[in-house]
């Protein structure tokens, strides 16, 4: 994250010397789906980097995280529109392979965030270290089991949301790997929603009243952490524990009720603001790092009111600082 | 009958056309080659789920299961694929899967007297599970490349699922104004009764009308999954209301006994248009959303002006 960061402000800062030749640029943003605050936040940070450098943002989505193809559809006519380049969260990384590919030969550059494509002709790749964070939270879940029943020990479910979707596969992996670390926690199902909250929240009651031993549960993004925490406030449950991925409104609301524990918060204003930047600098002949990481952290309400968590949880006010490194 | 025909296929063309002109001026990239290639991969899989529908429509039924039955094939097709059975064949058996479940809704339709509504709300749930259990929840990639590569290939400059989606035009076309089972579909649909007494086979023409209807959706499924490459459980979603809605705009009635194929195409192409122009004028894509519904409801507002005037009602 503080790499981009480092780089992005001082390419900002020659671009906006160079101020007249972005003045016509257009950078066409594609998000996996409008309806959900996660990309709401990733739009903002591309349109304050529009903004910081003087160009043309367009944010583009489909209506739900499901729909390939309507986001095939989007990436193809977003290629005739022939942008400075394109930024893109692709919905799965099999079927997109193909049009990101045809964007490259097109001669548009492409920036790919948050999860993968299944190809290498792309500028550069920003996204959370998703194995990482999925670790992080195992370890997150285990502090709060112990802190609600004094052991570790007990059964443990996963509640996903969309199958074949890179960043989920990967959570569920970290996840895996960071909870046999404790042996005494068994992970008895992992299920999949569909991105849908009506779905996760019938789920998460259906775990509740088969697993007698349930202590804990891992929400692997926003919709299904806001679902989870719905049912649990619905019966008033707070005996189990529950880790979250993002910092939706609700999400954030529960977290304060105690009915989520910890939140495992990406940097989605960064992935939208230096893909921005990153797609620029591309379009000017800048060579580009293959990954980024742009970093994850785990809030609880412990630290949540600390100017670093506020920024991340409220992109409309986050304030972007120069960055002074260490670089990593 | 063929002059109310005429009327709907009037009205559906004329805003085609009027709306590409206007498109060409205000988004010139509307009329590039590129876009125009675009366009025609846009409308395609969607074409052929809304000729498929049309034919219970013309019976005055419906197909809600078209979505599902597409999921459904494309989970089967990319699971005979990545267990070593040839595309060919794969193809096959899962098209003749389409057409047999098509053939049981007619037979519960027809034979049981389930209306057609609930038959087919069945087959929407039933074959989603199905697609969800035999995929277990999850994506089915490694499809081979040469059946990956139908969708990406063109001939003669004009992609290849356009070509499916037009010689399918050229079939469905034949078959419901050149032959005799095709006029029996109209018949069936304005009045079964009078048919039935006329010596029509109603029950097979029935059985003939679903089963098209849920091989054309099997076949829009397996060029889905040619599309994206994949096989997955959440495709095709929503895809049976599309379909209607591009069947109705051409022209069908939901009551039966009127529409064509030829419409529903236009149909299924204005509405790819709206989405296209959307895109390329950079419009938040819920107002495609809301253009397409009054679409709908401006479109067969229209036609009923042009037939109560045509039958001399006031």
């Amino acid at each position: 994250m503080k790499r981009i960061l480092a780089f992005v402000l001082g390419f900002g800062l020659a671009a906006n010397a160079l101020g007249q030749g972005l003045r016509n640029m257009e950078v066409v943003v594609i998000v996996k789906a409008t309806n959900s605050q996660f990309w709401q936040y990733v739009l903002e940070g591309a349109k304050r980097a529009g903004e910081s450098l003087g160009i043309r943002v367009t944010p583009q989505g489909a209506a739900e995280e499901a729909d390939i193809a309507g986001q095939i559809a989007i990436l193809e006519n977003a290629i005739t529109r022939r942008p400075a380049a394109i930024v893109i969260a692709p919905t799965a990384s099999k079927p997109l392979a193909a049009p990101i590919e045809k964007a490259t030969k097109a001669g548009i550059p492409v920036v790919i965030i948050d999860s993968a494509g299944e190809t290498n002709l792309y500028a550069s790749f920003l996204a959370t270290d998703n194995v990482a964070a999925g670790r992080l939270a195992a370890d997150m879940l285990a502090e709060a089991i112990r802190k609600k029943t004094g052991k570790v020990e007990g059964e443990v479910a996963i509640l996903s949301s969309v199958p074949g979707v890179s960043s989920v596969e990967l959570r569920n992996k970290g996840f895996l790997e960071g909870i046999k670390k404790y042996p005494g926690l068994k992970v008895v199902e992992n299920r999949f929603a569909n991105n849908d909250p009506a779905r996760a929240l019938s789920i998460t009651l259906d775990y509740l009243s088969r697993y007698r031993n349930l202590v804990g549960i891992f929400a692997n993004n926003n919709v299904m952490g806001s679902s989870a925490g719905r049912a649990l406030e619905q019966r008033n449950i707070k005996k189990v524990a529950l880790v979250a991925f993002d910092s939706d409104d609700q999400e954030v609301e529960l977290l304060r009720k105690g009915f989520i524990d910890a939140l495992i918060v990406q940097d989605p204003f960064m992935m939208g603001y230096a893909g921005v930047f990153y797609a620029v600098a591309a379009r000017m002949g800048v060579r580009l790092p293959p990954y980024v990481d742009t970093g994850s952290l785990a809030v609880t309400a412990d630290n949540y009111n600390s100017e670093e968590i506020q920024g991340l949880l409220n992109p409309s006010k986050r304030v972007v600082k120069p960055f002074l490194g260490p670089a990593r | 009958m063929t002059v109310f025909q005429k009327s709907p296929l009037v009205t559906v063309s004329a805003l085609t056309l009027i709306l590409s002109l206007a498109l060409a001026v205000v988004a010139p990239p509307f009329i590039t080659l590129d876009n125009l290639q675009n366009l025609m991969l846009q409308v395609s899989i969607g074409a052929l789920f809304a000729f498929g529908v049309l034919f219970p429509i013309l019976l005055g039924g419906i197909d809600l299961a078209v979505g599902s039955v597409g999921a459904l094939a494309g989970v089967s097709v990319a699971l005979l694929m990545t267990n070593g059975v040839p595309i060919g064949i794969s193809v096959l058996l899962v098209l003749a899967l389409g057409a047999f479940l098509g053939a049981v809704h007619g037979w519960a339709t027809f034979r049981l007297g389930i209306p057609p509504f609930v038959v087919t709300l069945a087959g929407l749930q039933i074959y989603r599970g199905a697609a969800l259990l035999l995929s277990g929840g999850t994506t089915i990639a490694g499809l081979p490349e040469a059946f990956n590569r139908f969708a990406v290939a063109s001939f003669l400059g004009i992609p290849s699922l356009f070509w499916v989606t037009l010689l399918s035009l050229g079939a469905c076309g034949f078959l419901l104004s050149k032959t005799r089972t095709g006029r029996y579909f109209y018949a069936v649909g304005s009045n079964p009764e009078a048919a039935r007494r006329a010596g029509v086979d109603v029950a097979r023409i029935t059985y003939l009308a679903y089963a098209l209807s849920a091989f054309f959706a099997s076949l829009g499924g397996v060029l889905l999954a040619s599309r994206l490459a994949i096989g997955t459980p959440t495709a095709a979603m929503g895809y049976e209301l599309s379909a209607i809605a591009a069947a109705v705009v051409g022209g069908a009635s939901l009551f039966g006994g009127r529409g064509s194929v030829l419409g529903t195409f236009f149909g299924a192409l204005l509405f790819a248009i709206i989405r296209n122009g959307t895109n390329l004028m950079g419009i938040d894509p819920f107002w495609s959303m809301v253009a397409e519904g009054f679409l709908i409801a401006l479109v067969v507002y229209a036609d009923s002006l042009g037939r109560r005037r045509y039958a001399g009602l006031r």
